[in-house]
């Protein structure tokens, strides 16, 4: 009875953690412009994450090396090295969307104006990271995450019309007021928001955190495999209340207040409140995640001690680079520029990073010498291989996207 | 293979394969650092060397700050290399291990000032995440 | 010596043909123990010469790893033509140059 519990526990935080401030404005503003048209872009982002996540996981599991160790090995130093340059940049903008999601989210909730929240959300997130147990950090906001649901259950309250919906998602046309490079630039969007390059880092170095063994690798299987599409639902939904209820209003996605507005409409004061817990927990779990991860590619970088499992005291410069990446985000925010769109261009940018960190962690999951004979099968190693042209060619369009279309105006 | 065709004794190693970038952790496998640089027991002045010299040894592994170095070209100066004797190391495998704990070692300044200055001024900083 | 002087650097023959870049320096744990617990010393015995110099290409290089399939054909095509040229057949060092002897003999490399 226990361990069924735990296998629910893993199961019900990894649909919960599932979506972060990233996949929420991206599917909202998506929805609203194309209807479910991107819909398998989603599907695609899944699949990935789940085959790549779980990689990372074995990896570190069997080699008991995190990824940016490995990264720095194979490339070396000096790839290695422009390596972290760019997954710091980016890790450090999707920092600072989240905890501007966060600010945003307790402004809509309170009456206070976001500004105020910045400064209280990002020192939660250190105190959280300063001192709170890992497990308990991860499942006490994925469960919270958990209350994301009222999205579809919006969904069904609003009564769409299910063939419509579906229809636009198995047979994609790009709108007549839209144009088809910006169709394309949000499907790199979405793909950047749904494969997220921190989670590679937080799972391989959580892993090693909490000393996985044989059977955590099998319960991260059962999580990954159960808890990400069921949490990619949640994406969709989301993207679903856009469509039906935004899409044809005309009205656009710009801020958290019209991500939420089909709830609101649907369940009403209960439905808004439900809903801002679980972006609030969802939001608040990725910027845990994000901010490890910033410590995590330095320190595995450099070679400095790192780990929540540590004390502060043993890993100063792990917990002193975090601080300061709390630090530079609130700056970032505190020049009044826009959250969603800092948001939205980091999903783009994690769509331009990502071969940086999958590369490795598909060839590294193949060396004997790192894994043994708990190298990939063939399967995983197809499948791993046709993910890797997909994340080529997002990366390489991802800018030139993002020029023509003026991100995505 | 050495001269007669016939491979070596002991483990071999690559520079770069093996030993280039990894991580040092000590004997309770507290990370040290990683290797940066290393060094070896032969002269560098381009002097001709006799058929029978000895062959050079792996005197030391080197750390300091490459990055931007790697980055951009040159070297850094080698008073700013921290050094490990290579008699320090007791295990070679996809990490190097010491056979001494990491509190000695002079790399480890820049932890210990951190340490001492920034995160023991900060409440909570010495107690075990609860 | 710091190694990262000596790869890359150009290797020449005796009589001052470039012949390829130090890939890699290769050495054998073969030496005295000069501690208690420690490895034996590792003494150098040659190095790996190659026509590319001293970068990775992500554990492809003249091991056993070949998966996945596309990956290994990319990466592992620049190990073509790389060899072991043993210590004794070295004949300076410095800085960017290695001269080797006259009449070298060019090993297989692969380990």
């Amino acid at each position: 009875m226990k361990r069924l519990l735990g296998v629910a526990l893993g199961i019900l935080t990894a649909i919960g953690g599932f979506v972060d401030i990233g996949d929420l404005v991206t599917n909202s503003v998506v929805g609203a412009r194309f209807g479910m048209g991107l819909a398998w872009v989603v599907v695609i982002g899944i699949i990935g994450i789940c085959a790549f996540a779980h990689m990372s996981g074995r990896v570190a599991a069997v080699s008991g090396r995190a990824t940016f160790e490995i990264i720095r090995e194979r490339l070396g130093a000096r790839a290695a090295g422009a390596n972290l340059l760019a997954s710091f940049f980016i890790n450090l903008m999707t920092v600072t969307a989240e905890v501007g999601g966060i600010a945003l989210t307790l402004q809509l909730a309170s009456s206070i104006t976001y500004l105020a929240w910045i400064p209280v959300a990002a020192f939660f997130v250190w105190l959280v990271v300063w001192r709170v147990k890992f497990k308990i950090l991860e499942n006490v906001t994925g469960l919270l995450g958990l209350c994301l649901v009222a999205f579809a259950v919006a969904l069904f309250q609003l009564g769409p019309n299910w063939l419509d919906l579906a229809g636009q998602a198995l047979n994609p046309t790009v709108p007549g007021n839209e144009s088809p490079w910006t169709y394309w630039y949000y499907a790199v969007a979405l793909f950047g928001a749904a494969m997220t390059p921190y989670e590679v880092f937080f799972f391989s170095s959580g892993a090693i955190e909490e000393k996985w063994g044989p059977k955590d690798v099998a319960q991260s299987r059962i999580n990954v495999l159960v808890g990400f599409p069921l949490g990619g639902l949640l994406s969709l939904a989301i993207a679903a209340c856009a469509a039906v209820v935004l899409m044809p209003q005309g009205i656009t996605v710009s801020s958290l207040s019209q991500v939420v507005l089909p709830v609101a409409e649907a369940g009403g004061k209960i439905g808004l409140i439900v809903v801002l817990v679980g972006i609030l927990a969802a939001t608040f779990g990725a910027a845990l995640e994000t901010t490890l991860s910033s410590g995590y590619t330095l320190a595995q970088y450099f070679g400095w001690t790192w780990g929540k499992r540590h004390r502060p005291a043993e890993a100063a410069r792990f917990h002193v680079s975090m601080i300061a990446t709390l630090l530079v985000g609130i700056a970032i925010l505190a020049t009044g520029v826009d959250p969603v769109m800092v948001t939205e261009l980091s999903v783009v940018f994690s769509a331009v990073a990502l071969p940086l960190t999958y590369v490795p962690i598909l060839v590294v999951a193949n060396d004997p010498q790192y894994m043994g004979d708990a190298v990939n099968g063939r399967f995983l190693n197809g499948l791993g291989t046709i993910y890797l042209v997909i994340i080529l060619a997002a990366a390489i369009a991802a800018i030139p996207l993002m020029v023509i279309t003026g991100a995505g105006a | 293979m050495n001269e007669n065709g016939k491979a070596p004794a002991g483990k071999v190693l690559d520079a770069i394969l093996h030993l280039l970038d990894r991580q040092i952790k000590d004997t309770e496998g507290l990370v040290v650092s990683v290797v940066d640089d290393l060094e070896i027991s032969l002269p560098d002045d381009g002097r001709t060397l006799d058929a029978d010299a000895e062959a050079p040894m792996l005197t030391n592994l080197l750390m300091g700050p490459t990055l931007a170095t790697r980055l951009f070209g040159g070297q850094p100066p080698p008073e700013r290399m921290m050094r490990i004797p290579w008699s320090d190391v007791a295990r070679v495998g996809t990490v190097l291990e010491l056979r001494n704990r990491a509190e000695g070692l002079p790399v480890r300044w820049v932890e210990h000032w951190l340490r001492d200055h920034v995160i023991a001024r900060i409440p909570g900083g010495r107690h075990d995440p609860e | 010596m710091i190694l990262s002087d000596l790869l890359g650097s150009e290797v020449r023959d005796a009589q001052g043909q470039k012949v390829g870049l130090v890939a890699d320096a290769r050495f054998a744990l073969n030496g005295p123990v000069r501690g208690s617990g420690s490895v034996a010393g590792a003494r150098m015995i040659g190095l790996v010469v190659g026509r590319h110099g001293a970068s990775r290409r992500m554990g492809y290089e003249r091991r056993d790893v070949n998966r996945p399939w596309p990956l290994a054909q990319i990466l592992g095509r620049r190990d073509r033509g790389s060899f072991l040229v043993l210590w004794p057949d070295i004949e300076s060092v410095r800085p960017g140059q290695v001269v080797l002897r006259n009449g070298f003999t060019r090993h297989d490399a692969s380990l």
